[in-house]
């Protein structure tokens, strides 16, 4: 009691060892690591039941799954965990480590409220998994649409959808309450010298997700309310049965969470920006450029949710096409400057490159062929088949996971201080790449041949059998790519390689402090008269031309 | 600036795997498309779906077109600006290009529009409805059934087919006739999915039976051939099952048909019944879950369907291994009938809706 100083002193509250300081902490690079710790463990429980998945659609016939309910679970919660467990916390958890770090502050503005936002999740967490054992989690999709989420039989009787919907209830919570945190950080407390236009492009995605997350989040959590009295107090919101409306479940669930795509990529882009200068040794081509297209990503983002309903009947669909064909093209803007960053570059082809790389070739593909997806009739074609599915995770896996693990190579020095091996890092990439590849990429062919989501069984004479084959080989790839970077983690964490402040010859202010930075992160800041501070300490302001 | 690289290939750098991969992948990927004709959908049954397939091409050769420049820049990019081992010096500090930034980004701007204005086109064909089409068929989805029903001028049903668990019925459809489909459903949603229509339809549920309309016309080149039918909207428990075909008929074969299918079979003459049970379904449950009979004699089951419209139901036979011992034909919400079957040895037996495989609709028979 006498010991627990108020934490206004540096000195009061240092890194104690030990789990209470890991419960307790108020720190921001902290609650970051836990973010991301957090994350990657509901990775691995996603991951597996996605697993699940491709081995019961390896073969046609119900080999594994005596329980077909079982299998409604596995994909429900497969979507759910990886969407609100591990990318969008993941990404938080990043941004909650570097944007104090990048814009010079001390920590987050509510440091309280940062950890409030986390200890949420794995809460959150428990809750949804607890359904297996409560009489089966929730099976109604992610998506869950109404009525089948209704509580009726046929429907989702139980408490699995009960505790999706407090879970996410909490998560959304979490998010807002985060997103807030950061809008305070980046607008008031920015290092002297550090204007919004010399901000790093990862503080910007975060702002801009930011944004986001504060209109949309709360559209989705009184949905989830909603549909909470619906099922559980006689509400008729959603519910045809009673007068209600399904396809007002699906506008109020899709404002939400198509923005949430933009919540899951646009930080991911950000770490791109960030790695992509750093190992080709120049700026980001366009920086302003940049924070245009994503802020115009921001903006068309609202303007597109309902291309996830274009078969529905019920919405005006010219609109929503031309907003969802446009909204290509600041996606486009970015593409071409991040190639243009590299042009005439001198590259390193260090991890976190060949997965920022990995990013590029493959983000590529999920907005190319998400265009396909616009031209409403072609939709009208591919709109809940495996199509989709390939879309949505070239989106998620090829451009956020990628990201991600390009995020982990490049910070976890600055992290932990040590840093990854290089050697087990390009194991995973090429596995991770090839494995995605095999298992993404023939669904665009089963999507196209008919074959539906969310079927544990299809006739052996569609012609799937090959195509389901190779894409549940490529799961396991991808399961496989996950070992080398697990004991790369492992080893590193024990004895590797000290990393120094700045082992990549980093840009931002992040690398001008020691690794792991100290409580309150700088003893004194560099002067900031660019996007590249630390850049212009190392060369003067000669080498950075301007 | 002497930032030329060098073409030699440096040591430990790691272009030449990301290289060997996209190749590995690319044969790979070569090998498991080609076997279905991969990245172009099936030949198109109806005209909508003709003129669908069109569009599908025109996007797939300009994403083709874009898709290996811009990635082909990159691998380009990225092979051509390694860097040496040993070199300090600074590439060019380029921060950016106004020119740049204007042309990507209004050449892109063209072809999204372009391609919007395109598929505006091809929408306005497809989802075209006539004043009075040639054939209409009413489609009722329920978990996890299909209902057809033919409908004359006036509206009024002519002929029903009813397909439950991908069993049953068919949706017969002449070729070369605007066939108008008004769909609905009586409890979650569903979606209509042929694939050689290269057409889906959500099949919503509404409190004012409100249906949605949509027209296809079938080619002539398609009688004959019999197509596969799915839902595509999660609707639960059985939603792979909820299979169907449509069997494309010349005018003449389907004129015949409908006459045929308007004839109601009889139901199947019974024999010396001994035991006369009741069974009630409400809610997606039966009244009882305890059944008992004697054994070696006929016995009857009187079978009541309380629940809406459109939810039908059955009660078959099975040992407790899942083999079927008599296997009903289902009834529509609102419809009675009575069930005959055949002496049955002494024992435990699982009375079941076949269509509805769930707790509440899954009961005992003792058979003693």
């Amino acid at each position: 009691m006498a010991t627990t100083a108020p934490a206004l002193t540096p000195a009061a509250s240092g890194y104690r060892s030990g789990l209470y300081e890991w419960l307790t902490t108020t720190d921001h690079k902290k609650i970051g690591i836990l973010y991301v710790t957090n994350s990657f463990i509901f990775f691995f429980l996603g991951g597996l039941l996605a697993l699940g998945v491709r081995t019961e659609l390896a073969q046609p016939g119900l080999q594994y799954l005596a329980d077909e309910n079982l299998y409604n679970e596995l994909f429900t919660m497969h979507g759910t965990v990886m969407i609100f467990l591990f990318i969008i916390p993941m990404l938080v958890g990043f941004g909650n480590y570097v944007v104090p770090l990048q814009i010079g502050a001390p920590d987050m503005a509510f440091p309280r409220i940062n950890a409030l936002s986390f200890w949420m999740l794995p809460l959150a967490g428990i809750l949804l998994f607890t359904g297996f054992v409560t009489g089966g989690a929730a099976a109604a999709g992610w998506t869950s649409y109404s009525p089948l989420a209704q509580d009726r039989p046929l429907g989702s009787v139980g408490p699995g959808q009960d505790l999706w919907i407090v879970g996410l209830l909490l998560i959304g919570t979490s998010s807002i309450l985060g997103s807030i945190n950061f809008l305070v950080t980046i607008f008031k407390m920015r290092a002297p010298g550090m204007t919004l236009f010399r901000m790093p492009i990862l503080v910007w995605t975060v702002l801009v997700t930011s944004v986001l997350v504060l209109m949309a989040t709360p559209v989705l959590t009184s949905a989830l309310v909603m549909l909470f009295i619906d099922r559980n107090y006689g509400g008729s919101f959603f519910d045809p049965a009673n007068g209600g409306n399904a396809v007002l479940w699906q506008n109020v669930f899709w404002f939400y969470s198509h923005p949430a795509v933009y919540i899951m990529v646009l930080p991911a882009m950000g770490m791109i920006s960030e790695i992509l200068p750093v190992f080709s040794r120049k700026p980001l081509f366009g920086y302003k450029a940049f924070v245009f297209a994503t802020a115009g990503i921001g903006a068309l983002g609202f303007s597109v949710w309902a291309h996830h309903m274009f078969t529905t009947g019920s919405v005006y669909l010219p609109f929503f096409s031309l907003m969802t064909f446009l909204i290509a093209v600041p996606t486009g803007v970015k593409m071409f400057n991040w190639i243009f960053t590299l042009f005439r570059g001198k590259l390193t082809f260090a991890t976190p490159l060949l997965f920022a790389l990995g990013f590029l070739s493959m983000f590529l593909i999920g907005g190319i062929n998400g265009a396909f997806s616009a031209a409403v009739p072609v939709d009208f074609a591919l709109h809940d088949t495996y199509w989709v599915v390939a879309h949505l995770h070239y989106v998620l896996f090829g451009g956020s996971v990628f990201g991600v693990f390009a995020g982990v190579y490049f910070w976890f020095p600055k992290m932990t201080g040590r840093m990854l091996g290089e050697g087990l890092g390009k194991v995973q990439f090429v596995l991770m790449f090839i494995g995605f590849n095999l298992t993404f990429f023939p669904m665009h062919a089963l999507g196209l041949a008919g074959m539906p989501r969310r079927i544990a069984d299809y006739a052996s004479d569609a012609g799937w059998n090959e195509l389901n084959l190779a894409a549940t080989v490529g799961g396991f790839l991808i399961a496989a790519s996950v070992l080398p970077f697990l004991w790369n983690v492992f080893v590193s964490l024990r004895s590797g390689k000290p990393a120094g402040d700045d082992p990549w010859e980093g840009n931002t202010l992040e690398w001008a402090t020691s690794s792991p930075p100290p409580p309150y992160n700088f003893d004194h800041l560099p002067e900031i008269r660019s996007e590249r501070p630390v850049f212009d300490l190392r060369h003067g302001r000669a080498g950075s031309g301007h | 600036m002497s930032s030329s690289p060098r073409t030699r290939f440096a040591p430990g750098s790691i272009w030449a795997w990301v290289l060997l991969a996209s190749i590995a992948v690319g044969l790979i990927l070569a090998v498991v498309t080609d076997s279905v004709g991969a990245l172009f959908p099936p030949e198109a049954a109806t005209a909508q779906g003709r003129e669908i397939r069109d569009l599908y091409t025109i996007v797939f050769v300009i994403a083709a077109v874009i898709f290996f420049v811009v990635e082909g820049l990159i691998v380009w990019t990225v092979i051509r600006y390694r860097r040496r081992p040993g070199d300090d010096e600074l590439p060019p500090q380029t921060h950016g290009n106004n020119l740049a930034e204007i042309a990507w980004t209004v050449v892109p701007t063209l072809i999204v529009t372009f391609l919007f204005v395109i598929s505006w086109q091809t929408l306005n064909n497809v989802e075209a409805v006539s004043a009075e089409p040639e054939v209409t068929v009413r489609v009722t989805g329920s978990q996890f059934a299909w209902t057809f029903d033919y409908l004359d001028a006036g509206g009024t049903s002519v002929a029903k087919q009813t397909v439950a668990n991908g069993e049953g019925g068919i949706l017969a459809l002449p070729v070369g006739r605007s066939i108008q489909f008004r769909v609905h459903s009586v409890d979650v949603i569903h979606a209509f999915y042929v694939p050689a229509f290269l057409f889906k339809r959500d099949v919503n549920p509404d409190p004012d039976g409100r249906e949605s309309v949509f027209e296809l016309t079938i080619k002539g080149s398609f009688a004959g051939e019999v197509l596969r039918g799915q839902c595509a909207e999660l609707c639960g428990l059985g939603h792979r099952k909820m299979t169907f075909e449509v069997h494309a008929m010349t005018q003449a074969n389907f004129e015949a048909w409908l006459i045929e299918a308007q004839q109601t079979p009889p139901p199947a003459p019974s024999g010396p019944v001994g035991t006369t049970l009741q069974l009630v379904a409400k809610d997606i449950a039966y009244d009882t879950l305890e059944l008992e009979v004697p054994a070696g004699e006929p016995f009857a089951i009187e079978f009541d369907n309380q629940d809406l419209a459109g939810i039908t139901h059955d009660v078959d036979i099975r040992l407790q291994d899942g083999t079927v011992v008599a296997n009903t034909t289902e009834i529509d919400g609102g419809s009675s009938t009575t069930y005959v079957y055949g002496a049955l040895d002494a024992g435990e037996y699982t009375f079941m809706c076949s269509i509805h495989p769930v707790p509440s609709m899954t009961g005992t028979l003792t058979v003693n």
